[in-house]
């Protein structure tokens, strides 16, 4: 890879021809964003205001998105609504203007908190136990040392229905099903292959020199690692787990197959918030938009590594 | 600063050692201690994995069911993999995936390339728009998958409006998740919405890579810019293009996420993907020794496709 | 320093392992994806039936090739 000068110094593109590039990429840009920016928007609109036609793009703001995604709620006749007290909260104060009363919280919060869990478990365990492997792959002779970092891959690439049928009924045997261990267990085997060859990467890029110097001082080769290699490798193991944070946040198939109540992440109930009638649009808006927010903060903060991430490590701009 | 002027003292003394007693001092306990540093990571793999796997391979030589457990399991052989691969239907699923596998990444290839390209252009802000871009490919793909069937909503649908809008016809009037022949396409399109950005960037590291001189030289040569890009900008960036396309291939060769949100499979049959059929039979008909032996069938293709994708990570990486 | 061997035996064992081991996974590549594209291609049934048995002897064959060293 070329590292100093990517510029092409004497065939520099022209004024015309960066203007023109420019232009085409910030419009694919906007029309890309579009559908992101309108699940955003549609967020804070009223149901009335989310499916009328033609769309709506100016409209007045309103919360009872999300206190629809936060609350379950439940139809009332005037009279009774009337017999109650002064409305508490907000939400409380929206459902009354709708004949209905907040019955209770709904699901989300707990679906969120159990995303967070598995994600930040699964993330722990995976960088911990990817650390430790890379840098034995990366400094140490290990027999069959390509076919292990093949058959590490590998297991990423596995279809996940496939896999999720025998985990199905392993986990159903030995009573992991609908459990978080259980989730945490599984986004972890997933995560610990893209871990182990994304810090194989990074750690090949520190100089063995700094470790071997540290033991001719007197430490032992698991001091050297701890002491001088993991204080260099900190940019690689943030990168690494933020990539295992997002791919356990967002994943689907095995928490849909595998999980019901009790572990469901986030992904597989915002898609089933019903309304009356129909899916309530604003409240799966304002539950996408909560859920895909840390997302967006993530990738900015990843753009640097986000070509080592996707190539496993291969590429590395 | 203190870290660093420390390994930098630690650096120099390394160079004054004699390599003899470094040697001696490593060889102590590295053996050990890669062991010790692998075998986690093995074991759990066997366990959640190969264990699982193995048990695949054996289910699928049975009628064993998941939800029947308690009828005698009997060895069927490869009575199984015969149906499957005789099945006509099975046979028309995968040619539903072909038709998602194919356009998807010709559409993504295409556009990812030519976005690449461009902001290879180095405009002002490129840096900023290049994130921006980078989004989509980031969500999650069931979320994904939801928000973009509230956008295909007939009447409602912020897509049937624009189409409507540049088409003159009624947004109405065309259904795209609930039509035979439009349905197949939009799938296509919210996957190729998603990850085109993935291509762009292996793209765009491709064409970074590109040496100046070349350039240089072509130009001292008098070659055209059209010629420059057919034989100096394509061939030299084709090994990332193909590391893209590889990658994408297998990805969408086993979708799942994105389509059951957006269709799950239907109307009737027309966006079945391979991963559809796998999960209605092992999922909802609970034929689980069926399903295992379908799963082994796309196992070992991805698997097959795996080999060839690291070997062109291989060839990437040593450029 | 390096534990590994040194480099420039490295680079010779590669290019050795290059000429040896290139046609052979390279066939070895190609009727991997003849069988891919067997799996998936619309025309003919009988095809369709033999793809797996073809992707299957693909994937062993290069398995094997890659392992073949000097």
């Amino acid at each position: 890879m070329t590292s100093a000068t990517t510029a092409h110094s004497v065939v520099e593109p022209s004024t015309t021809t960066r203007r023109f590039a420019g232009t085409l990429v910030v419009l694919y840009a906007i029309i890309t964003m579009i559908p992101l920016v309108w699940i955003m928007l549609t967020a804070f609109k009223s149901p009335d205001d989310a499916i009328s036609y033609p769309p709506k793009v100016m409209f007045k703001p309103s919360l009872e998105g999300f206190c629809n995604l936060f609350t379950t709620r439940s139809r009332q006749t005037p009279e009774f609504i009337r017999s109650l007290g002064p409305p508490q909260g907000l939400c409380d104060d929206i459902a009354r203007s709708r004949n209905m009363v907040v019955a209770g919280p709904s699901n989300y919060v707990p679906r969120f908190v159990n995303s967070l869990i598995i994600a930040f478990g699964s993330t722990v365990l995976a960088v911990a136990l990817g650390t430790l492997s890379a840098y034995g792959f990366s400094r140490f002779r290990v027999p069959l040392k390509d076919d292990l970092l093949f058959f590490i891959l590998s297991t990423r690439m596995m279809p996940p229905i496939a896999v999720a049928i025998p985990i199905y009924l392993m986990y159903r045997t030995i009573g992991l099903s609908d459990t978080r261990l259980g989730m945490i267990l599984l986004y972890t085997s997933v995560n610990v292959s893209l871990a182990v060859w994304l810090l194989k990467g990074f750690i090949d890029e520190i100089p063995r020199e700094y470790e071997e110097a540290a033991m001719i001082d007197g430490y032992t080769r698991f001091q050297a690692f701890v002491k001088v290699v993991l204080p260099q490798a900190t940019t690689g193991i943030a990168a690494t787990a933020i990539f295992c944070l997002i791919f356990a946040w967002n994943e689907y198939a095995f928490a849909v197959l595998l999980t019901s109540g009790n572990a469901q992440t986030a992904p597989p109930f915002i898609p089933i918030i019903i309304g009356e009638g129909g899916q309530d649009w604003p409240a799966v808006a304002a539950g996408t938009t909560l859920f895909l927010v840390p997302i967006v903060v993530f990738t900015v903060l990843l753009r640097k590594h986000l070509l080592r991430g996707i190539t496993f490590g291969a590429v590395r701009k | 600063m203190n870290e660093l002027s420390a390994s930098s003292r630690i650096t120099y003394r390394a160079v004054m050692v004699r390599p003899g007693v470094a040697r001696r001092i490593r060889g102590l306990s590295d053996r050990t201690l890669a062991w010790l540093f692998i075998t986690p990571t093995i074991v759990l793999l066997l366990a959640i994995n190969i264990f699982p796997l193995l048990w695949t391979i054996y289910l699928s030589f049975t009628n064993y069911r998941a939800n029947r457990a308690n009828v005698p399991t009997i060895w069927l052989g490869a009575d199984w993999y015969q149906s499957i691969l005789t099945d006509p239907d099975i046979w028309a699923a995968m040619q539903v995936t072909a038709h998602f596998v194919i356009w998807t990444v010709v559409i993504e290839t295409v556009l990812g390339f030519g976005l690449a390209y461009l902001i290879d252009k180095k405009f002002r802000g490129h840096g900023m728009w290049t994130t921006i871009i980078l989004l989509p490919m980031m969500l999650s793909p069931a979320v994904v998958g939801n928000f973009w069937t509230f956008l295909y909503q007939p009447q409602i649908g912020l897509f049937n409006y624009v189409v409507a809008f540049f088409t003159g016809r009624a947004a109405s009037s065309f259904q795209m998740l609930g039509d035979v022949t439009l349905s197949p396409w939009a799938i296509v399109i919210v996957d190729a919405w998603m990850w085109t950005p993935y291509v762009m960037l292996i793209c765009l590291a491709g064409l970074r890579s590109i040496p100046d001189y070349i350039y240089e030289a072509a130009e001292v040569d008098r070659a055209s810019k059209w010629r420059q890009f057919w034989s100096i900008t394509l061939p030299m960036a084709l090994p990332f293009i193909m590391l893209a396309v590889l990658f994408r291939g297998i990805e969408n060769f086993k979708m799942f996420d994105m389509v059951n949100l957006l269709t799950g499979g239907g109307p009737g049959s027309t966006t079945e993907v391979a991963s559809i059929t796998l999960k209605r039979a092992a999922f909802e008909s609970w034929r689980t020794g069926y399903s295992s032996a379908f799963a082994i069938i796309l196992f070992v293709t991805v698997f097959g496709l795996a080999n060839i994708y690291v070997k062109a990570l291989n060839k990437v990486k040593s450029r | 320093m390096s534990i590994d061997a040194t480099p420039s035996i490295a680079r010779r064992g590669l290019a050795d392992r290059l000429l040896r081991r290139g046609p052979l996974e390279a066939i070895a590549t190609t009727i991997i994806a003849v069988g891919v594209v067997m799996l998936m291609q619309p025309l003919s049934l009988t095809l369709y039936s033999w793809s797996f048995a073809t992707t299957l002897f693909g994937t062993v064959m290069f398995t094997i090739v890659s392992k073949v060293r000097e």
